[in-house]
């Protein structure tokens, strides 16, 4: 076939209408509808209101509030999530006895649903018949207010996001360290290097870029967190512990208030994107060293 | 041959016997018809929707399946699924308060319906108010909600107990008919160290919460001498829930949510249930299903011991006309109807729409629903005048006595002269969704009462104003009963 040949565009335009139909299409019609004071319940015809939900939302303090509680469970998650999947892959990495078993173990809890995470978590944080507070109990302590205190209650959804995702980090800094060169640490070894000294200067330079990506991914992640929120707490007690997704989700299913739901998402998106490049631009003259 | 042809006749005609006979069993004949509802998850409601399906079944030979959906994904569905004419749903079954959001796109009933002796067994406040919007019928209610009272026989009748009460508090110990008694008794019965605790209401986020705080507030507000302005003004549309009589309610509801198990604050009705029936509580309000459940000896520890009563009420009412407290020469109970009992109706797309009909006459007919109402775990609370009058039924699960004020508490709060209706508007979520957030953030001392529905009024009157204050104020009419403002 030559490069010229008409018959690529046989091949090429389905594949790029369906990309248009299911991505492109409905990305502008949000962005769009974000410009509309557009509900369905009560219907109210839309009307353009240009910037109005954005500015409605920038000075909503829910919004605020949201944003506020989301980077807070973001980045303690995944800094918890870090140090710990990266002590336990180190362990793995040294051929403890039992590793393998140890390696499927470990990896469990990311293979499960959120919603069922959470269920179960709903059911151990249960102030009054959870079986944590019953333990506590037996050792003359008070029962605590797991879920229905704002700041227990953020404690939890970051115990249990910590709890769920440390196995990914361990997957993937565990791949990592296993790709280390065996030659670097020969020669350390024969300059006397302690066990510190090699991780501070090998083993964690020489891990930082994939270090970085996992830390993006599982960051990124965490900002979309809803399913576990919402079964534990339902964003309560108050909007204690709602998050920016499932702020969306109330407005955007619960109120139907579509214009307003589209411009969260994308407020949301330059949120992200913010985080994401502030987070890159930080990191990037690490990497550049390690080029 | 021809031995041959006889056995194929004969043979032909049994056929065709069974045939006939099958479908003279159907009535009318629906085989081939399959319904499809949607429900919140069981045992709640979806329960009592098959309990319905299996005798339509019986009846007509037509299928029903029954879809749930969690409760907080109710809504969410069945508006999806109107707004995009999808005739996904037969029927839906759904709060009244929804009505408002989705009438347009529901059928009305046949007025075949609307009229006979099964429609006149309905209670006049299902029939005459809440099945009704803009002087049309819509839904059919299949449940019946109103807020009631309950609390343990053995500890009220209890010689030692009455005593001291009466020491401590200078009155007998009985169901209490105002809400400072409530909290008194309440307060009386707080015996942590014996695993007793006052009392039981909703207080989490999400789990039906709100509607015990509309309990309380109502005895303040409901006020006879300016009706339906419970929660907004009638004449104007502004939100009434910062008014003192309100914050009274919200006081106390604060104050009940300190007399309960430890961590109440992450009660649902499901939690006020388990605490009445496991014996934690001297006392409770909620829903019917508190009772049926309390008495049922496989579920509870206090069966034979369950005392039903109306809600507590006031003999002063704020009136919204006046600004002021109105003193009442008595007690004037005010018996909310929260959430109004299930309705279900059928969407104008339906395909199916006379069988679905009929399916709503088996399903809400006074012996299926009767039986629903008897049935602990279906959520189906009176709302026929035979399901109060039939003794013989309820003595299925009570005793005579529990039987006699359970009815009695369920009765008389339906027909109270000052019932106070639950708020169906437009926009029913952006509503309750603030109040939920604000009685949060009260409840756990974060904000004042006052501070709390400062902000929920003002929320509900930008919201109307939003909606449109015209729409809002004729649809709250409506709902309350009033006539069309000129």
């Amino acid at each position: 076939m030559m490069r010229n040949d008409p018959i690529k565009h046989v091949f090429i335009w389905p594949a790029v209408l369906v990309v248009l139909a299911i991505s492109i299409f409905p990305l502008i019609y949000s962005f769009t509808t974000s410009f509309l004071s557009y509900r369905l319940i009560p219907p109210i015809p839309p009307r353009v209101v240009w910037f109005g939900n954005y500015a409605t939302l920038l000075q909503e303090p829910r919004f605020w509030n949201a944003i506020f509680t989301t980077t807070l469970i973001a980045f303690i998650a995944v800094g918890v999530q870090y140090v710990i999947g990266f002590g336990v892959a180190l362990a793995l990495n040294a051929r403890v006895p039992g590793e393998r078993l140890f390696r499927v173990a470990l990896l469990l809890p990311m293979l499960l649903a959120p919603v069922a995470v959470a269920l179960v978590a709903r059911m151990i944080f249960n102030p009054t018949m959870g079986p944590l507070n019953q333990f506590l109990s037996m050792f003359g302590l008070a029962n605590l207010p797991f879920l229905t205190n704002g700041h227990w209650a953020l404690g939890c959804i970051i115990a249990v996001e910590i709890w769920q995702w440390t196995p990914f980090i361990i997957l993937m800094m565990l791949a990592g360290l296993q790709t280390l060169p065996e030659d670097v640490y020969e020669a350390a070894e024969l300059e006397n290097a302690s066990a510190w000294q090699q991780f501070w200067g090998i083993t964690f330079p020489m891990m930082l870029p994939i270090s970085a990506a996992v830390v993006f991914i599982r960051l990124i992640e965490s900002y979309k967190i809803m399913d576990t929120v919402f079964v534990m707490t339902g964003g309560g007690p108050g909007v204690d512990t709602e998050t920016l997704t499932l702020f969306a989700y109330q407005e955007g299913f619960k109120k139907f208030n579509l214009g307003y739901t589209s411009a969260l998402s994308f407020l949301f998106l330059i949120a992200i994107t913010i985080i994401g490049v502030t987070y890159l631009a930080l990191l990037r003259p690490h990497l550049e060293k390690r080029r | 041959m021809l031995r041959r042809t006889f056995l194929m006749l004969t043979t032909s005609l049994a056929m065709a016997c069974t045939v006939s006979q099958a479908n003279a069993a159907c009535s009318p004949d629906y085989s081939g018809v399959t319904l499809t509802v949607a429900s919140q998850t069981g045992p709640y409601i979806a329960s009592a929707l098959k309990l319905g399906a299996d005798e339509w079944t019986k009846k007509t030979c037509g299928k029903v399946n029954v879809v749930e959906f969690p409760w907080s994904e109710l809504y969410p569905k069945i508006v999806t699924s109107l707004t995009g004419s999808d005739a996904t749903f037969d029927l839906v079954s759904f709060a009244p308060a929804w009505l408002p959001d989705f009438v347009s796109y529901l059928s009305e009933m046949p007025k075949e319906m609307q009229s006979g002796k099964d429609w006149d067994d309905v209670e006049p406040a299902y029939r005459e108010r809440l099945m009704v919007w803009e002087g049309k019928i819509y839904s059919q209610s299949m449940d019946g909600d109103v807020h009631t009272y309950t609390y343990r026989t053995d500890l009220f009748s209890d010689p030692k107990e009455k005593d001291a009460f009466k020491a401590k508090y200078g009155y007998d110990l009985a169901p209490p008919t105002t809400w400072k008694q409530y909290l008194d008794i309440a307060e009386f019965f707080q015996r942590p160290d014996k695993g007793l605790w006052g009392t039981a209401e909703a207080f989490r986020r999400g789990g039906q919460q709100f509607w015990f705080f509309f309990s309380h507030a109502a005895a303040y507000t409901n006020n006879p001498n300016y009706p339906g302005a419970m929660f907004f003004d009638p004449e104007t549309m502004d939100a009434q829930i910062n008014n003192p009589g309100w914050v009274k309610g919200l006081e106390e509801y604060i104050r009940a949510s300190k007399l309960g198990p430890p961590n109440a604050l992450n009660f649902s009705f499901g939690e006020v249930n388990a605490a009445v029936a496991g014996g934690q509580v001297a006392e409770s309000i909620g829903w019917g299903d508190t009772g049926v459940i309390a008495a049922d000896p496989k579920q509870s520890k206090i069966s034979g011991e369950v005392g039903s009563a109306v809600l507590p009420g006031s003999d002063e009412i704020w009136n919204a006309k006046t600004k002021k407290w109105d003193k009442f020469p008595a007690v004037l109970p005010a018996p909310f109807m929260a959430f109004g009992g299930w309705q279900i109706a059928v969407p104008k797309v339906g395909k199916n729409q006379q069988a679905a009909w009929d399916f709503v006459k088996t399903l809400t007919s006074p012996e299926v629903s009767g039986q629903a109402a008897i049935t602990g775990g279906t959520g189906v609370n009176p709302y026929r005048k035979s399901h109060t009058t039939n003794l013989e039924l309820w003595s299925k699960i009570f005793s005579p006595q529990e039987a006699k004020e359970y009815l009695g508490a369920q009765a008389d709060s339906i027909n109270g002269k000052n019932v106070a209706l639950d708020m169906r508007l437009p926009g029913y979520f952006s509503y309750t969704e603030v109040v939920e957030i604000e009685l949060g953030k009260a409840l756990a001392g974060q904000t004042t009462p006052q501070a709390a529905l400062d902000a929920v009024a003002k929320e509900w009157n930008r919201l109307t104003d939003e909606f449109g204050r015209a729409k809002q104020l004729a649809a709250y009419r409506a709902a309350m009963g009033l006539p069309p403002k000129n």
